[in-house]
């Protein structure tokens, strides 16, 4: 902790909470989240997970999601255990109480570290089961109230009847962090079990308020009410009159329930054991529909337990028999070290496919040595059949050691197996300064185990960490391309909200705290903000981050899959510091004369639901210097938090976004496909035919001077072909469909000399082609649908509306909208754009995915190919006269053209259809250095550049 | 250290690790660096771990294969050779080592190569094969991708029948049922026997041809192995010329003997001929019949039928061309097709496989394509602009074809060009 006297903290946390009540949003959630966001404690919640060296890794769910995620694993009967974290000091209290509990393998060099208390070897009962999602995310009525008061008739005579009583089970989700908040005292009487779990249990209970009045008995824990809104009465299996006998097998009596429940360090599942009169199956039938079991999946908190730094061992068994290990060896050899296997400074994972490999590492250290002698150049990869495996190894050479990462070749293709080896090092480079610093620390092996598991866990099994079921085609070249790029997913945003979210952040990075700022008390500041910049579910919104900033810290977020849990579920709480070594900066300056301020960097990650906020800080330099390893700094994180609150107002606007096609439409390859069956004609028909022929019809009908410059003035939203400045007449082929008479043009048998013309003018288009095509995309945009997503809209449009429906600008040319799916890379900021998430899953299909999937695929080997030229590029003056070396030379555009048939053709007689796509990529340099992806239906042809400046300069980048 | 953009090949023997010979290069390699780079792939192999190939910065490359545990091959190429991408070199350098132990096989038999007796004399008899493996080391050999393709280069007469008809005769006279007539190192005709050999042994003949006929003589009679047909017993290869330039040649068995068939048969079944003869001597490095009309912007094309295993290529410069780039030269073209040949077939098209030695040895090679098999959907048509031209590549159900225009042709026409180019080659030659 810096020094920041306590009573700024406080007056700080009360000013965010005020705020967050200003802020209150009308959402049904919103109860959950102000209650768990905010304290008016002193100490932050994160403040016990700081660890020794400063770093915080600090991660809660939100209420709702949490207690879904944990009820579904607990429902679904998942292998895996149930963790519950204690501190090291509380566990022992519980082991001293009850032998049963088993401590879970301590990680050693990490004291500060949160313990875990392992509880294994529970049964649990199949019929369990939670009172579902609405009794958990409604505000005050708890859901099924006959799951409360019982209404067997047994019941009612109480607890005098012995009937048969039965033991069960109920998991609870338990946040201590909320008592702190809890607007009301803690309670009197009721201490922690009513506070935390919402039992009511009176010891000296007389009975008159009940009819049921549950008869106490001596030393038993009786439920004797419970309280609205609270953990017990949500998860609905806690009936009054039920007896508390355990929680996580630890017996409780009314001595020890309190000291019992004040061991609970944080938010976490807990198991009661209670003893109840009536079978739990009947008390609420409703609740044991087989689509509620079936929705159950595990894997929402695999990706969470795994960043909690729990249970990798079971990830880690099941990519056990795949082959894949990271080794960094040692070059050097001191044969007076008596120790065994020296050389191996790090390793990971110690499994037997992994052992095979590490048996070779022999091969790796002298090929390492010796190649570059041969060949003159340092070993890159090299490629091995271990059985039937094939394993790609990358190499990466610092100073006298040798990092070594070996890849299944069916998860990384050799194509791509070097960037992802740059981008581990550089994110460990980034995380640790160097790689020698990051390995040779005996104590950082624990973190390092952590994170190569989630490296290796995203690469071979990315679908075990994400939510739902394992998709049949994985799309892992997807997450290869996509994250390969130098570059950060991009959301344009309408002006209005961009303009507001970027003078949020700027007075944040303003650092102008007001009452909190050191200035305010005569100090030197702590910290220099350098940048921030900001994610809302998993998108960039926002960046004030110099390019190769961003780039280390996405690098980062990346790794540690922060930008999916933040799409995927919504973060109660994110707080992550540590100290990180941007590569620009570590590097030094560009500018020679220029030299950076030697400072440290801290980067410091808050994420509040949907939002994330990274902010890079300097110490030194301008701000006082860090000295030790400084852990988080309360006002900063608050800050960054009341940042993310007032944006919180932008969140409605930004899902209005996200749901609002963007600029350019999509449409689904199975609408291309004359359907299998007639219901998908059905679809296909509904969905885009009329709509086509309604807008064929009405631009048939418009007279036609629109060509030519007229084309981007008013009247251009009617016009199909926003395709070219250069078309007097000659570039007209698109217009087939809308049957303009003029342009005979490109017609696929042109002459060569009308082609060449017209290839000398679409080099010119970058220069003249943007103005006009820029005011093109500036008709308004936002509210209309995708005109090939209508459903059932089609049948109330009226012809105007038809019209207006066109305006949603489109990327390709002629009638049709032909655009499948598009990657848009600005090499100068360092982002890209595509289709979002969204808008994929909106295009649902049986063709589509497949076909997202070899677009990834593809983009994978065009942009090799574009990266193979970049150095031919640079040194092509020199290498021109000789010819050797110049290989296919610098690659400007690269297409394929792919067909796809339906799968599963069942008729017989006729021959499967086909429909033929491209997957075009151009790599531009002027007027700024893009790369641009882009896949589309066959039957127009394309002229990809002009598509990619249409696309930058509508888009606004 | 390798000089940049040269191929260094090295042969040992599997077990013993005893250096057979080295080619490529001008300077060879250090003994100590052959020795380690034999030791790491015996090594591995002793582990279960097997190393199939390396890559360095800058393009340089180094591959391992092992034949019937008995030879090891091993190509180093040093950095930039071809500048091409991972994969494509990787696929060069494999079909190399396949080449050139296919090669050894064709000259020495397999069973001398399998069980290593007398390692002295094998490395003398190795000398004889020296010739045929540097005419597949050299890289600026022009107009034959036949050791790339594994399709035998091909030239299309103007008027195939009688030569056909002549070659069915000479062969049928030289009681052989392989008969072929070579055109400038290109297969013209050939028996339908010569056919059914092995693409790869189809191009390993010519290849043998092309260096028989360049020593001079006017016949040869030269004891061939077929890798694929019958790598333990010999036949006899005889060949003649007939004008400079084009040969003829004749597998066969004892019978006859060289000194019969050169007097006797090939006078009486080509000196009709010359004629012919010339004219297919006349279409030259072209491969096409002038009545194939090429568009003017185009800069080489090579054909390949897949079903027959036979490819045309040609390369055309007009040098008067008012929009060619004078920089381009014609080696240059040769190497961009050759790059964009590799460059397509490592990444989208099959390439039929003809593998020589066991399956497992045939897995292994077969991972070079592991990129092609991400492919959800299948790839038909690609292309590629850079800064010197535009290449085209194309695959139907029974040709694969590739082509390169001058870069002024436009990107989306391209598409035309090609399938336009395409369908008058076929209409004209019936290729």
């Amino acid at each position: 902790m810096a020094s920041v006297s306590p009573g700024l903290c406080s007056e700080n946390t009360l000013s965010t909470a005020q705020k967050a009540k200003e802020d209150g949003d009308t959402e049904s959630t919103s109860s959950s989240f102000s209650s768990s966001d905010y304290n008016y404690d002193l100490e932050p919640e994160w403040l016990d997970d700081i660890q020794k060296n400063g770093e915080l890794f600090y991660l809660e769910l939100s209420e709702g999601e949490e207690e879904a995620a944990l009820a579904r694993v607990a429902a679904s009967q998942c292998l895996s255990t149930n963790h519950v974290r204690f501190s090291e000091k509380e566990a022992e209290v519980i082991t001293e109480q009850a032998g049963t509990q088993r401590r879970g393998s301590r990680r050693k060099g990490e004291p500060a570290l949160k313990k875990l208390a392992r509880i294994l070897g529970r049964k649990r009962r199949p019929s369990q089961r939670k009172g579902g999602k609405d009794g958990s995310r409604g505000k005050a009525t708890p859901s099924p109230p006959a799951s409360i008061l019982k209404t067997q008739p047994g019941q009612q005579q109480g607890v005098a009847v012995q009937q048969r009583r039965r033991l069960k089970e109920a998991c609870v989700y338990l946040n201590p962090k909320r008592l702190a908040s809890s607007p009301t005292p803690l309670c009197e009487r009721g201490g922690l079990l009513e506070a935390l779990l919402g039992v009511v249990h009176r010891p000296a209970w007389t009975g008159g308020q009940t009819d049921r009045g549950a008869v106490r008995q001596d030393g038993r824990l009786t439920v004797h009410g419970l309280i609205p809104n609270s953990p017990a009465i949500k998860c609905g299996q806690i009936l009054i009159g039920d007896v508390l006998l355990a929680v996580d097998d630890v017996d409780v009596s009314p001595e020890n329930i309190e000291r019992v429940l004040s061991c609970i360090p944080g938010p976490t599942q807990v198991k009661l054991t209670l003893e109840t009169a009536a079978p739990v199956d009947s008390a609420a039938p409703s609740d044991s529909s087989p689509a509620q079991k079936m929705k159950a999946s595990p894997p929402v908190s695999q990706l969470v337990r795994l960043l909690w730094g729990e249970d990798t061992a079971e990830l880690q068994m099941a990519i056990g028999h795949i082959p894949h290990i990271v080794m960094y060896l040692s070059l050097k050899l001191d044969s007076s070290s008596l120790q065994e296997e020296e050389e191996i400074l790090y390793q990971y994972p110690v499994s037997e496919a992994s052992s095979q490999l590490k048996g070779v590492r022999g091969i790796f250290l002298t090929l390492c040595d010796m190649l570059e002698n041969v060949t003159g150049g340092h070993i890159i990869s090299s490629s091995l059949l271990l059985g039937k495996h094939l394993v790609h190894v990358g190499y990466w050479k610092e100073h006298n050691n040798l990092l070594v990462v070996g890849l299944p070749a069916e998860r990384v293709p050799l194509l791509s197996l070097q960037t992802v080896v740059g981008d581990v090092v550089r994110t460990l480079k980034v995380m640790y300064g160097s790689l020698n610093s990051a390995f040779c620390k005996p104590d950082h092996a624990p973190r390092l185990d952590h994170f190569f598991c989630l490296f290796f866990q995203q690469l071979i099994q990315p679908w075990r960490l994400r939510e739902g079921a394992p998709p049949p085609l994985p799309d892992v070249s997807g997450s290869l391309f996509l994250d390969g790029l130098p570059a950060v997913r991009w959301l344009t945003l309408p002006p209005e909200i961009k303009m507001e979210v970027d003078t949020v952040l700027s007075d944040f990075e303003s650092s102008d705290f007001g009452e909190m700022s050191e200035d305010f008390f005569g100090l030197r500041r702590l910290y220099v903000i350098l940048g921030s910049c900001l994610f809302y579910k998993s998108y960039l919104i926002a960046n004030h981050l110099p390019k190769e900033d961003l780039l280390d810290v996405c690098l980062y977020c990346q790794h540690f899959c922060l930008l999916p849990l933040a799409s995927e579920q919504r973060v109660g709480q994110l707080v992550i510091w540590r100290e990180v070594f941007p590569q620009q900066r570590a590097s030094g300056g560009p500018a020679p004369g220029f030299s950076q301020p030697q400072g440290r960097h801290f980067l410091l990650i808050v994420g509040l639901r949907h939002f994330m906020q990274c902010v890079l800080l300097e110490a030194g330099g301008c701000a006082s210097p860090a000295l030790g390893s400084p852990g988080p700094d309360c006002v900063y994180v608050d800050q960054v938090k009341a940042t993310l609150l007032q944006l919180n107002t932008l969140e409605a606007a930004m899902e209005e976004r996200l749901n609002v096609p963007s600029a350019p439409c999509l449409s689904c390859a199975d609408w291309f496909l004359p359907a299998a069956t007639t219901r998908d004609r059905l679809d296909s028909l509904a969905s885009s035919s009329p709509v086509l022929s309604k807008l064929a019809g009405a631009i048939r009908g418009s007279p036609s001077g629109h060509r030519g410059r007229s084309l981007f003035g008013e009247k251009s939203r009617r016009s199909s072909p926003q395709r070219s400045l250069s078309d007097s007449g000659s570039e007209g082929p698109m217009d087939a469909g809308s049957g303009l008479p003029a342009a005979p043009g490109l017609s696929p048998h042109s002459t060569p000399d009308s082609g060449r013309r017209i290839g000398g003018r679409r080099d010119s288009l970058g220069s003249d082609g943007s103005g006009g095509s820029g005011g093109l995309f500036k008709m308004p945009r936002m509210k209309h649908p995708n005109p090939f997503y209508l459903g059932t809209l089609k049948k109330t449009l009226t012809d105007r509306e038809t019209e207006e429906m066109y305006n949603t600008t489109k990327l390709t040319s002629g009638t049709e909208n032909t655009l499948f799916h598009y990657v848009l890379m600005e090499t100068v900021q360092g982002i890209f754009i595509a289709p979002t998430h969204r808008e994929v899953a909106q295009l649902s299909g049986s063709i589509h995915p497949q076909l997202i999937c070899n677009f990834h695929h593809c983009c994978l080997s065009i942009r090799a190919a574009f990266q193979q030229s970049l150095p031919a590029r640079g040194c092509r003056a020199a290498d021109r006269s000789q010819r050797s070396g110049w290989g296919l030379g610098p690659v400007k555009e690269h297409g394929v053209l792919f067909q796809c048939k339906p799968e599963n053709w069942t008729d017989q007689k006729k021959p499967a259809p086909t429909m033929t796509y491209w997957v075009i990529g151009r790599m531009l340099l002027e007027p700024v250095p893009q790369e641009f992806y882009v896949c589309f239906h066959d039957s127009v042809p394309e002229v990809p550049v002009e598509m990619a400046f249409r696309l930058s300069f509508g888009l606004g980048l | 250290m390798l000089q940049d953009g040269s191929t260094q090949l090295l042969c040992l023997t599997a077990s013993s690790g005893v250096p057979l010979f080295t080619r490529g290069a001008s300077k060879q390699l250090p003994f100590s660096v052959i020795g380690s780079l034999n030791g790491v792939h015996m090594f591995g192999g002793g582990q279960g771990a097997l190393l199939s190939s390396c890559e360095t910065e800058g393009g340089g490359k180094v591959v391992w294969k092992v034949f019937h545990d008995s030879v090891m091959l091993i190509a180093v190429s040093g950095g930039g050779s071809s500048g091409a991408c991972i994969g494509e070199e990787e696929s060069r350098l494999q079909r190399l080592l396949e080449n050139v132990w296919s090669c050894m096989v064709l000259v020495l038999g397999q069973d001398e190569l399998v069980n290593l007796r007398n390692i002295e004399r094998l490395k003398r008899d190795l000398r004889s094969c020296f010739c045929l493996i540097d005419k597949l080391l050299e890289e600026k050999h022009q107009g034959v991708l036949g050791d790339l393709t594994h399709c035998a280069d091909s030239l299309v007469p103007p008027n195939p029948t009688p030569l056909q008809e002549a070659v069915d005769g000479f062969a049928q006279a030289a009681d052989s049922e392989f008969g072929c007539l070579f055109v400038h190192g290109r297969i013209v005709v050939a028996t339908e026997k010569w056919w059914r050999l092995a693409p790869q042994e189809v191009v390993l003949l010519c290849a043998l041809v092309r260096t028989l006929s360049a020593s001079g003589s006017a016949s040869c009679d030269y004891p061939v192995f077929l890798p694929q047909g019958s790598p333990t017993v010999a036949h006899r290869l005889l060949r003649f010329q007939l004008l400079p330039g084009a040969d003829v040649c004749v597998l066969c068995g004892p019978t006859p003997s060289l000194q019969k068939a050169e007097t006797e048969l090939v006078g009486r079944f080509w000196s009709p001929l010359i004629e012919t003869l010339r004219s297919c001597l006349a279409v030259g490095e072209r491969c096409l019949p002038g009545s194939v009309p090429l568009r003017p912007d185009v800069l080489a094309l090579l054909l390949i039928n897949r079903e027959t295993r036979r490819s045309v290529s040609c390369v055309q410069i007009s040098s008067h061309h008012p929009l060619s780039d004078s920089s381009l030269s014609k080696s240059r073209c040769w190497e961009l097709l050759k790059l964009f040949y590799i460059f397509s077939i490592s990444r989208y098209f099959t390439q039929e496989e003809t593998l020589c030695g066991s399956p497992e040895e045939s897995t292994q090679s077969s991972h070079t394509e592991d990129f092609l098999h991400g492919f959800s959907h299948q790839p038909q048509q690609c292309y590629l602009v850079t800064e010197e031209c535009k290449s085209y590549g194309l695959q139907t159900q029974q040709h694969q074809f590739f082509l390169l225009v001058l870069p002024s042709v436009p990107t989306f026409a391209l598409r035309t060009v090609a399938t336009q180019t395409l369908a008058d080659i076929i209409s004209a030659t019936a290729f």
